[in-house]
């Protein structure tokens, strides 16, 4: 699987895909979509789907793709490796999600949370066969969050296919199976290989899994946090593991719109009642000032 | 820019090392929309520099998991731009002071900085954006008022 593009640079996202197979255009299709990284604190999240004519299913299944899940690594990349072989009626395409774009959308001003950025994703990425001509009819879901009201959503973007929402569908059909396998090989491979954007000497590259219930994951970061910056962007901020350590180990830091929220939930001390005669005796500058937000220097 | 000494309240006076100012080496500054709540050395050329990228539109950046979008500010014509650190009252060379006097020294110079805002470019209407006018204003409001 070709990352170059993502390697480059991984600050937000990398959508690649397979050459779309002539006979994906004009027979009916299926499509399965998965997703890899979706609980890790460390490293992207990736999105897959895969298609192949309905009349070719068989010869899919004949692959034995099974749940990424229950596959070591090596028989996972074996598959991948069998599915490019089978290039002539299986399509594929991905969008890694750089753990950078993960923490700046879920920490935006709007927060957009991970279940909106993954269902996001997900039609994208069907959107994405549909523009390149593939004649989907059928679609299969390994749910995240809520399987109706998922599956709902699906079907009003899409009102031309037949979608199915379910839970453990990677098990279940083998569009999904073979989703899942591209997802995990895609998300290793991005792990294994991944740039750091800072400029780091003395790295280790011993974080474990990545999920913030390993024990390895939770020393690498207690480790890596920069007073000043945090972590690297090769974590995801917007995790409650790692917002735990920068609120023990780091700096404080006050945002504009964090700053609202706290003056709003602190009532006025009482006491501030009785000195606002003395407030008032100095006076404010001047509007021009106020607007510029100057005023004159008295401390130093 | 005053390069000579500044008379504060009483006897207590801060001297700037005019030297110090012709000296300085350029500096690379950076202000951000939000507050860091200590003063202290940080990893900037590591973690911070970097990840600056350059779009169609400005700058891009994140900091502490959020997005920031930057652009490079000039100082306005006519001025410069130097971070003053007072230095201490050991020998560090000189005449002796008095001991109530303070030193500055210049240990930057620059001549823009990049200004940084969440999410959003900063815009015409940003505060820092307006304060650096007042100084045209300022001249004119303190030049001599021609006698007639």
């Amino acid at each position: 699987m070709d990352l170059s593009e993502l390697e480059r640079d991984n600050t937000g996202r990398c959508r690649l895909g397979s050459p779309v197979p002539a006979v994906c255009c004009k027979e009916p299709c299926a499509l399965g979509v998965d997703e890899a990284g979706r609980g890790p604190v460390l490293g992207p999240m990736v999105y897959a789907i895969c298609y192949c004519p309905l009349s070719r299913l068989a010869d899919l299944e004949a692959l034995k793709v099974a749940d990424s899940k229950t596959l070591s690594e090596n028989e996972r990349q074996r598959l991948f490796a069998e599915m490019e072989k089978d290039g002539d009626y299986v399509g594929w395409a991905l969008d890694v999600l750089s753990p950078n774009l993960i923490s700046t959308s879920m920490l935006g001003r709007v927060k957009y949370n991970l279940n909106s950025l993954s269902h996001d994703t997900a039609s994208g990425l069907i959107q994405f066969a549909l523009d390149q001509g593939v004649n989907v009819t059928q679609v299969f879901v390994d749910t995240v969050g809520m399987p109706e009201t998922y599956q709902a959503r699906l079907q009003k973007h899409f009102p031309g296919m037949e979608v199915t929402v379910k839970a453990k569908a990677d098990s279940l059909y083998p569009v999904v199976s073979a989703a899942s396998i591209c997802a995990k090989v895609a998300r290793d491979q991005a792990v294994k290989n991944w740039q750091f954007v800072e400029n780091l000497e003395d790295l280790d590259s011993d974080y474990g899994s990545g999920y913030p219930n390993d024990p390895k994951t939770k020393a690498w970061l207690r480790k890596h946090v920069e007073p000043v910056f945090g972590f690297p962007q090769f974590v995801r901020f917007s995790w409650s593991t790692a917002q735990a350590i920068l609120e023990k180990e780091a700096e404080g830091v006050i945002w504009e719109d964090s700053a609202a929220e706290e003056a709003q939930e602190q009532p006025r001390k009482i006491t501030s009642y009785f000195n606002q005669g003395l407030q008032t005796s100095s006076r404010l500058p001047h509007p021009y000032f106020q607007e510029c937000g100057l005023e004159a220097a008295t401390s130093l | 820019m005053d390069h000579g000494e500044e008379a504060a309240s009483g006897s207590e006076r801060i001297h700037v090392r005019s030297g110090s100012l012709r000296a300085a080496p350029p500096a690379t500054l950076h202000l951000l929309p939000c507050e860091v709540l200590a003063s202290r050395p940080a990893p900037v050329q590591r973690f911070f520099t970097p990840a600056v990228r350059r779009a169609a539109d400005g700058l891009q950046v994140s900091f502490r998991g959020r997005r920031l979008r930057g652009e490079e500010v000039p100082v306005p014509p006519g001025l410069a731009g130097c971070v003053l650190t007072e230095e201490g009252q050991g020998p560090a060379g000189g005449p002796p002071r008095r001991d109530l006097d303070r030193l500055l020294g210049a240990t930057g110079s620059f001549r823009h900085f990049t200004l940084w805002s969440l999410e959003m470019l900063p815009g015409p209407d940003a505060k820092v954006l307006r304060a650096l006018a007042w100084p045209s204003l300022a001249a004119a409001i303190h030049a001599q008022v021609p006698e007639d």
